[in-house]
């Protein structure tokens, strides 16, 4: 049970520096707190109305008082403990909520004070952070965050300074999700964050998979790298003799869709819708489906049929699953860009 | 922990690994654990630096009542977690029935404003020894006694290190160097790898409080 306390006129209830575990509330006579503004230094006098709480923040808080609560007329005053108040206020949900919007508004306000010294370097490079962020997860090989990062730049700054960069990022983080899962591999940083020294190029050749690859996973990875290296001609040789041989399901699935990005390089807008087109046909549960649509799009786009580009990437957004998959990112944004001009 | 059974259509739930926000993103929700373990997160230069584990039921990025101000680390679940999501829309009615979250906020909210306004006395400071000195004096006011630091007279060990303090003085990590070095020279504090001793925490109170009045 709170105490109740009495104090004389010109008595101090508590200096500022004092350390704070009581909680008080005003019950009668006039009780005013002496504080200096941090901003000013001006003096400002706050008077406590009957029926006021004061000393919450410093004793909830544990730190000292941050003024004079001094007593201009005889007054009386209930006194909680920390944990009177606790107590007392668990029954008394309101008086929380309405501390809470109180509390929240000071620190809205003190926390403007503090980004006005600060130069403001935090707003302006905001966009930037996020992607470092980004490129920071996939150098490290955690394409799973990358891939989470990667995409709040896309969704937050779709046309921002290093979106194409950012869009290339998130393909290599989910082209590595994609073949090694989403676990992520035994020896990664993930939970140690201290040593992080296998910082390494991002490039998708760069990942040597675990096991022994087969002659067609190796064949498949020879022709990646020749297309990372803009070698469009060679690496869709490469990707049609994979799918001509046919041996192996997953290899050839992944190789109809990364031919159509070689063409695509080559700037055969025609023949890239008619391979994606067939591809889809055969086989309509194509795990890339999100993304070669979105292909056809930007195909169409290319060749300067809009309607038809939006009806593409609106089958890409109108799609089940992942709202955050770079196919429906990029979708919108290439929506966006056609509506905008 | 009160019922919040009432709650599960707020539940989030995580797998190991799985970022639940990233620093620099805009937010408008934060958090209650549940269950499992988040780590708070920031890359600082090429190193990813662990600021905190956190563990139900632990509230984090309350800052998001902050509108459109970014996330200011990164949060990442350590195991599968499972958390809470509050925002404006659905906080009074959370609050309303969780009156233990509802206070667990509150002090949360105490401490947050008292570090920024500290922070705001530290930055209204021009003398870069006297930020230095103050960002002391502020460790010293909020862990007094609690278990960080060993405390025998005026002298004060703190478990921080040269970026924390240049982070908190707003000064770039070389400057703080510098500042730093030049208390050691004068032997004010001794430094080390993990932790910095203030040898009189009273010399640097008379040092800021010089400062202040000018």
């Amino acid at each position: 049970m709170p105490k109740i306390g009495t104090y004389r006129a010109n008595s101090v209830i508590y200096f500022q520096g004092d350390a704070a575990d009581k909680i008080f509330v005003l019950q009668g006579g006039k009780v005013v707190l002496n504080y200096s503004n941090i901003e000013t230094g001006k003096a400002i006098r706050e008077v406590i109305q009957t029926g006021e709480f004061f000393g919450v923040k410093s004793a909830l808080g544990h730190y000292p008082r941050e003024e004079n609560a001094v007593v201009l007329e005889d007054a009386s005053v209930l006194i909680f403990t920390v944990a009177e108040f606790e107590a007392f206020s668990l029954k008394n949900t309101r008086i929380i909520l309405k501390m809470l919007k109180v509390f929240s508004n000071q620190l809205r306000h003190i926390h403007k004070q503090v980004e006005s010294l600060m130069d403001n370097p935090t707003t302006v490079n905001t966009e930037m952070g996020l992607y470092k962020t980004g490129e920071y997860y996939l150098k490290n090989r955690m394409y799973a965050q990358a891939k989470y990062v990667l995409g709040r730049y896309l969704t937050y700054y779709p046309a921002g300074k290093v979106a194409e960069q950012a869009s290339k990022y998130l393909e290599t983080a989910e082209a590595a999700l994609a073949r090694y899962g989403s676990s992520v591999p035994k020896d990664s940083p993930i939970m140690s964050p201290g040593e992080n020294t296998r910082a390494c190029p991002p490039s998708a050749q760069e990942h040597e998979p675990k096991e022994e690859l087969t002659d067609v996973a190796k064949q498949y990875y020879n022709a990646v790298s020749l297309l990372s290296n803009d070698d469009f001609q060679g690496a869709a040789k490469s990707f049609s003799v994979i799918i001509k041989e046919n041996a192996n399901p997953e290899y050839v699935a992944k190789s109809q869709f990364d031919i159509a990005k070689c063409f695509m390089g080559l700037k055969q807008w025609d023949l890239t819708i008619k391979h994606l087109s067939t591809v889809i046909q055969s086989n309509p549960t194509h795990q890339d489906m999100a993304d070669m649509l979105y292909i056809i799009g930007d195909a169409w786009h290319k060749k300067g049929d809009s309607a038809k580009a939006i009806a593409f990437f609106n089958k890409v957004i109108s799609m089940p699953g992942d709202d955050d998959s770079s196919a429906r990112i990029k979708a919108k944004k290439a929506l966006n860009t056609l509506k905008g001009a | 922990m009160a019922d919040l059974a009432a709650f599960t259509r707020f539940a989030r739930t995580y797998k190991e690994g799985e970022i639940i926000f990233s620093e620099f993103e805009p937010g408008d929700s934060f958090y209650l654990i549940q269950s499992g373990r988040v780590k708070i997160t920031k890359i600082v230069g090429d190193i990813e630096k662990n600021l905190d584990i956190l563990s139900a039921p632990e509230i984090f990025g309350e800052m998001a009542i902050l509108e459109g101000a970014p996330r200011s680390a990164t949060a990442i679940a350590v195991e599968p977690v499972k958390v809470l999501e509050f925002n404006r829309a659905n906080f009074e009615i959370l609050m309303m029935g969780n009156p233990q979250i509802a206070l667990r906020l509150l002090k949360v909210f105490t401490k947050r404003i008292y570090d920024q306004k500290r922070r705001f006395m530290i930055l209204k400071l021009d003398d870069p020894q006297a930020k230095i000195a103050d960002v002391f004096l502020m460790l010293d006011e909020t862990q007094g006694g609690i278990a960080f630091e060993e405390e025998t007279g005026d002298r004060r060990e703190f478990k921080i290190t040269v970026p924390d303090v240049a982070h908190w003085a707003g000064m770039d990590a070389a400057e703080a160097q510098n500042v730093l070095s030049h208390f050691a020279n004068q032997h004010r504090i001794e430094l080390f790898v993990d932790h910095i001793v203030v040898k009189n925490i009273n010399d640097f109170s008379r040092l800021v409080n010089s400062k202040r009045k000018q």
